[in-house]
C-alpha cells in the first residue's frame, strides 16, 4: 500500500497479490486516497491487534497444559518403573506378570 | 520439577528398559531406586500437580471465591472417590493425574467456549485459530483419557483380576 505525493497531489496505490507476482493497483487520488490510505491502516492495525489476542489466547491456553503434561510424564514413569520392579512386563501392549525361571 | 527428582525419573526409566530387556542387574538396581526415590518423587509430582490445579480453579473461578470453593470441594470429593479405601502411592498419584486432567478438560472447554459466546458480529474467530484450540483441548481430553485408562490398569495388575475400562462420553445437545 503506498500513498505517493506527485507534483503536489496524493495517489493511493493498493498491493494485489495475483499468484506469484503483485501487481500495484490505483485507487484513488486527492482527499479520497488520504481517507483510503488511513482506513487500510486502520483495519491492518485491527488484524494485528487481533491476530496478537488471538496468539496470546493460544499461549494461555499452552501455558494451562504444561504442568500437567510435566505430571503426566513423571507419573507415566513412575508407573513403568513399579510395575517392572513388581515382576510385569510389557507383551503386545498389554501388562503382564513375567513368568518365573 | 527439581533438577534432582528429574535426574532421579530419567534413572528410573532407562533402568526399567533395561529390566523389562531381561537385564538382572538393572532389576536390582530398579529396586533400590524405587524403594529410595519413589516416595520423594510421587511427593513432587503430586506437589506440581496440586500447583497446576490451583491455577486451573483460579482461571475457571475468574475471582469468584463461590466457584472457587465449589471446585475445591468437588475436586476433594473427586480424590476421594477415586482413591477409594486404602490407596497405594502410586494410586494416590494416579489418582490426582485423573482430577487434574478432568479439570483441564473443564477450563479449556470453559475458555473455548467463552470465545463464541462474544459478538459474532465484532469479529471471527478464523479457522486455524479454532483448529489450533482443537488441538490443545484434544490433547487434554487424551491425557486424561490415558489417565483413567493407567489407573484401572495399575488397580487390575494390583489386584490380579481383570478389569473392563469403559470410557464414557456426554454430549451435550441443543
Amino acid at each position: 500500500m503506498t500513498l505517493e505525493r506527485r507534483n503536489g497531489r496524493l495517489y493511493y496505490y493498493r498491493s494485489v497479490r495475483a499468484g506469484e507476482k503483485v501487481r500495484k493497483v490505483y485507487v484513488g487520488a486527492g482527499e479520497f486516497a488520504r481517507i483510503c490510505s488511513e482506513t487500510d491502516i486502520l483495519q491492518r492495525t485491527g488484524r494485528r491487534a487481533q491476530r496478537e489476542r488471538e496468539r496470546a489466547e493460544l499461549e494461555r491456553l499452552e501455558g494451562l497444559l504444561a504442568p500437567l503434561e510435566e505430571f503426566s510424564e513423571a507419573a507415566k514413569v513412575l508407573v513403568i518403573a513399579h510395575l517392572v520392579d513388581g515382576g510385569y512386563r510389557k507383551r503386545k501392549g498389554e501388562w503382564r506378570r513375567a513368568r518365573r525361571a | 520439577m527439581s533438577e534432582d527428582a528429574r535426574d532421579r525419573l530419567t534413572e528410573l526409566r532407562a533402568l526399567s528398559e533395561k529390566a523389562e530387556a531381561g537385564d538382572k542387574e538393572a532389576r536390582k538396581e530398579l529396586r533400590q531406586l524405587v524403594r529410595a526415590s519413589s516416595p520423594e518423587v510421587i511427593a513432587e509430582a503430586s506437589g506440581i500437580a496440586r500447583r497446576a490445579e490451583w491455577m486451573l480453579v483460579k482461571t475457571i473461578s475468574a475471582g469468584k471465591p463461590l466457584m472457587e470453593e465449589a471446585l475445591q470441594e468437588r475436586m476433594h470429593q473427586m480424590r476421594s472417590q477415586i482413591a477409594g479405601e486404602n490407596p497405594s502411592p502410586l494410586e494416590v498419584l494416579l489418582t490426582e493425574r485423573v482430577v487434574a486432567g478432568w479439570l483441564l478438560v473443564e477450563v479449556l472447554e470453559d475458555l473455548i467456549a467463552a470465545q463464541y459466546q462474544r459478538d459474532v458480529t465484532a469479529h471471527r474467530v478464523p479457522p486455524t485459530h479454532v483448529i489450533q484450540q482443537s488441538r490443545i483441548l484434544e490433547s487434554a481430553t487424551r491425557r486424561y483419557f490415558a489417565a483413567i485408562r493407567e489407573l484401572a490398569r495399575v488397580r487390575k495388575l494390583q489386584a490380579g483380576t481383570p478389569v473392563q475400562v469403559n470410557t464414557q462420553v456426554n454430549i451435550l445437545q441443543g
